[in-house]
């Protein structure tokens, strides 16, 4: 057991310890251009010991423990690394967390653990025959996994859970002379998805599919530009990097000294949710033991807080916010669980439109769904510039075709101040919530 | 262990087995500013299975418990049958090989405290730091590690490789009130201990260009002759045409096939591309791929015209072509995918080519663009960012410039490559590429300077 590592651990380590095992179980079909191709089985296990060693603190991660367990024969090795560790390892505060009520949260659903490769084989075979058409390719991946984590601390925190997770991606190509258009969608959650939300993808896709296939020539100027749930990554990104305590902590977060300010639009709000229903990242505490709940960093446009592991927020001598993170190799980080942008909302199933009804007051104007080179460059200064891989033209509250040869600029932090509209699509895009956003005055070049 | 992977393969019922087992040693120091991050040593291991039944797709299997070998070869068995695959999978011909292929470890860093490691990476990070107070955030980074490698194949293939990796990187961070610069070095090799170091140097360059930046002004948009610098040179063609050579992309998909026919002109007769998985010491070198297949150099653009491309042996075989020792993966977490190694833009020295200053001399207002802080390409357009820009006035390198962001489409780019020195370099940078989900695999990129006659150059589209 992982309680036998903390035990071995505290003799040894003045400060304490904890330590993360897990093991995943995963099975993937994969259909490549149109036809079934590989059926893929992983059977992974590892463990992540860290110990707090006179002030230091030292990390070690292996994969070679056995089956189910960290037997005493992987266990002394490991923590041999990780004290060796802690004597050249950082200085740190941190406190290991005593062990507080969890919350009750469904991490395990049946049908994704027991699904056969029949059944996602069976899921595959009916999005492709709903995907095909004449001059396209489809891949089309879905994938089943099985985890069981365990933590524990020398505090006598700790928690055991298994979860489950389902993805389904599919993308179309088209590729007309040296026209490459690519149109994908996934669902990632907790369980298999329902035939609503199966169609609601095949929707999704061929919707904006047709869109495309017409091209049209860019506008340009200072316009109207709408960002789908997916375009909206660009402006996300940097507002996710500057609430993070480590870029705080850092001195390079442009929000750092922005607590109780109000510095976006007065409907934007953004949490952290470990505690969704069905999505695969929720969990009832974190890797550190840390008892899992939301986490309110925006709130109507104004700064409450940022995110934080034990490490960080010793650091900035604040309360971790559960959302310490770590994998079998390397120390723990803070990172997000499941970001929602506004008030979450019930998830639609049902085939949504293009822009979320935002599209109707554009004369002029842009439909972003795709950029290229998002995350690129100085991302939490805010600025960005980016040429689109998927937009569409908006005249007269319609979309009228693709267009290529364009790029999209601003400043995130600028744009967030003063947003003109917010869509009725709000889905998930990976572990995001969020809808269509409109934004009016966003330099759109033509190349 | 080979006897325990024969075993294992000689229970195994389908038509093709492979086996690959690994174990990594790797060691990891970071230091961030002043403080150290951490330093941490793992162990990584685990296996990876994959078999084919006449009729049958791919079945593969990866795990961690070495136990469970007996257990996932038959598990990969099952899967292959459970997929019927109608044309079937065939695999191209290649020589078999017995080899125990122990590369130069130069210092082998498993035998290196890593307190040493710590002391040397401090000493890097601190030639950053102690450029100017300007400097107010670094990020350094050592990490190496050392890789047990065995490989069997039904076809009589038996490998045994110690594989070696070591890269450096270091980030400096220069600010003045709200404007923020940063600076970004970057080593890496198959090599070990020996050879990282002495390299302070690059360390310090980086943050002192990081604090020039501060006073840069951003370029100004628009169309540019630009001139790139070998290593930006590098990234592009491995972003924006190495990913297109690779034959997955184009053996099942007619249309993508005719896009990329062999004989197409893709640029001038400059123009010399491909990829070189045997050149010695480079981070994509290695004596086989992943599928047992001995590695090569492959020419791909050859006097404009695309003459070859990368291949899998599935690839090879579906599209009558030859396996060029291209199906890599990062880990036995994988399975082998159509990957680069070393990919290049061949030196044309003069009279085709020429020097730095030949491509230059002639240009009256130019962008040369300097160095990788990300490039990403999707299908045929693409966006790079560079290090730092100078502007090119009447022939000469002229005022640093930055956010030089470069972007544009593949086919019309690479057509408009008119110059291209003889000043050929491998960039010898840490990192790696991601595809499908495997990231980073080890691979290099070389060039010499190459000039576009005209390209697009944002970075301050007019708000």
């Amino acid at each position: 057991m992982i309680a036998q590592l903390i035990d071995a651990a505290r003799r040894r380590a003045d400060g304490g310890a904890d330590a993360l095992w897990r093991r995943v179980e995963r099975t993937t079909v994969a259909f490549e251009w149109g036809r079934l191709k590989s059926a893929a089985a992983t059977e992974e296990a590892g463990a992540n010991l860290r110990v707090r060693h006179r002030g230091r603190v030292g990390v070690a991660g292996t994969t070679a423990v056995g089956g189910n367990e960290v037997g005493a024969q992987h266990a002394a090795p490991l923590l041999d690394r990780a004290l060796a560790s802690a004597e050249l390892g950082e200085q740190s505060d941190l406190v290991f967390p005593a062990a507080g009520p969890l919350p009750p949260l469904t991490t395990c659903f049946d049908r994704a653990a027991n699904a056969s490769l029949d059944e996602l084989i069976g899921i595959g075979r009916s999005l492709l025959a709903r995907l095909e058409r004449e001059g396209c390719r489809v891949n089309v991946a879905i994938e089943r996994e099985t985890t069981v984590t365990r933590v524990a601390n020398s505090a006598g925190a700790g928690g055991e859970y298994r979860s489950t997770a389902f993805g389904v991606s599919a993308d179309v190509w088209r590729i007309a002379g040296d026209d490459v258009l690519v149109v994908s969608d996934a669902l990632e959650g907790a369980d298999v998805p329902s035939d609503e939300a199966l169609a609601a993808l095949v929707a999704s896709i061929n919707a904006r599919l047709d869109h495309a296939l017409r091209v049209v020539a860019s506008p340009e100027g200072t316009l109207p530009v709408v960002f789908t749930p997916a375009g909206l990554s660009a402006l996300m990104l940097p507002v996710t990097q500057a609430l993070s305590g480590k870029a705080v902590l850092q001195g390079i977060s442009p929000l750092g000294a922005k607590v109780g300010q109000e510095v976006f639009d007065a409907r934007f709000s953004i949490t952290d949710d470990p505690l969704r229903i069905d999505r695969a990242t929720s969990r009832p505490l974190d890797d550190e033991c840390v008892p899992s709940r939301a986490t309110c960093l925006v709130e109507r446009g104004v700064v409450q807080r940022f995110i934080y592991d034990l490490e960080t927020a010793a650091r900035a001598k604040a309360e971790s916010t559960g959302n310490g993170q770590r994998a079998i190799f390397g120390k723990p980080v803070p990172g997000y669980t499941n970001i929602v942008l506004n008030d979450g909302g019930a998830q639609h199933a049902a085939p949504r439109q293009l822009g979320g009804g935002l599209l109707e007051d554009i004369r002029d104007g842009l439909l972003v769904d795709e950029l290229i080179g998002v995350g690129q460059g100085n991302v939490i200064g805010g600025a960005f510039s980016h040429p689109v891989a998927l937009a569409y033209r908006i005249e007269r509250g319609e979309v009228t075709g693709r267009v290529k040869d364009a790029a999209v600029a601003g400043n995130a932090y600028e744009l967030w101040k003063r947003v003109a509209g917010f869509g009725a699509d709000a889905r998930w895009t990976g572990s995001r919530w969020a809808p269509s956003v409109l934004f009016e005055g966003v330099s759109v070049a033509r190349r | 262990m080979i006897d325990r992977l024969t075993a294992a393969l000689s229970r195994s019922r389908a038509d093709y087995t492979e086996i690959r087992v690994e174990r990594t040693w790797s060691t990891a120091v970071t230091f961030r500013g002043r403080r150290l991050e951490s330093a941490t040593a793992s162990e990584d291991q685990g296996g990876f299975v994959r078999a084919l039944h006449a009729g049958g797709g791919w079945g593969v299997a990866s795990f961690t418990s070495l136990d469970r070998l007996d257990a996932m070869v038959a598990r990969a068995g099952e899967l292959s049958r459970a997929v019927p695959v109608d044309p079937p999978i065939r695999l191209g011909d290649v020589p078999t090989h017995q080899a125990d292929a122990l590369l130069d470890l130069d210092g082998d860093v498993r035998g290196v405290p890593i307190a040493e490691k710590k002391r040397l990476l401090e000493a890097y990070n601190g030639a950053m730091l102690g450029v100017s107070d300007r400097i107010v955030d670094t990020l350094a980074v050592y990490r190496d590690e050392v890789s047990e490698y065995w490989y069997v194949n039904s076809q009589g293939t038996i490998l045994h490789e110690l594989r070696p990796d070591v890269t450096l990187s270091g980030t400096a961070v220069a600010r003045r009130d709200g404007t923020i610069e940063k600076g970004l070095e970057s080593i890496g090799m198959r090599r070990g201990w020996r050879s990282v170091q002495d390299k302070a140097a690059g360390f310090r360059a980086v943050a002192e260009r990081a604090v020039a930046l501060l006073d840069a002004p951003m370029v100004k948009g628009g169309t540019y002759p630009v001139i790139l610098d070998p290593q930006l040179a590098g990234v592009f063609i491995h972003e924006a045409f190495g990913h297109l050579s690779e034959a997955d992309f184009v053996y099942e998909n007619p249309q993508a096939r005719e896009m990329m026919t062999l004989g197409r002109r893709f640029g001038k007769p400059v123009l010399n591309v491909g990829d070189n998985g045997v050149a010695p010491g480079l981070r994509g070198t290695l004596p086989f791929d992943d599928e047992g297949t001995a590695t090569q150099d492959t020419t791909l653009i050859k006097d404009g015209i695309l003459v070859g491309r990368l291949h899998s042996r599935e690839t090879a075989a579906a599209m009558g072509e030859r396996p060029t020792g291209n199906a890599r993966a990062i880990s036995f977490r994988h399975a082998p995918i159509v990957r680069m190694t070393n990919t290049y833009i061949a030196g044309a020295p003069p009279p085709g080519g020429g020097s730095f200053e030949d491509l230059i001399g002639d240009v009256k207002l130019g962008v040369y663009a300097c160095g990788a802080f990300g490039g990403q390409t999707m299908l045929e357009n693409f966006s790079f960012t560079a290090a730092y820009g100078r502007m090119i006035r009447d022939g000469q390198v002229a005022e640093l410039v930055k956010d030089v962001v470069l972007a544009g489409n593949l086919f019309q780019t690479l057509d408009r490559i008119d110059h291209i020195a003889g000043d050929f370099r491998w960039n010898q940078m840490g990192g790696g590429c991601g595809k499908a989900g495997q990231f980073p695999l080890p691979v290099t990129e070389g060039a010499p300077h190459v000039r576009i006659e005209e390209a697009l150059v944002g970075g301050d589209v007019a708000a």
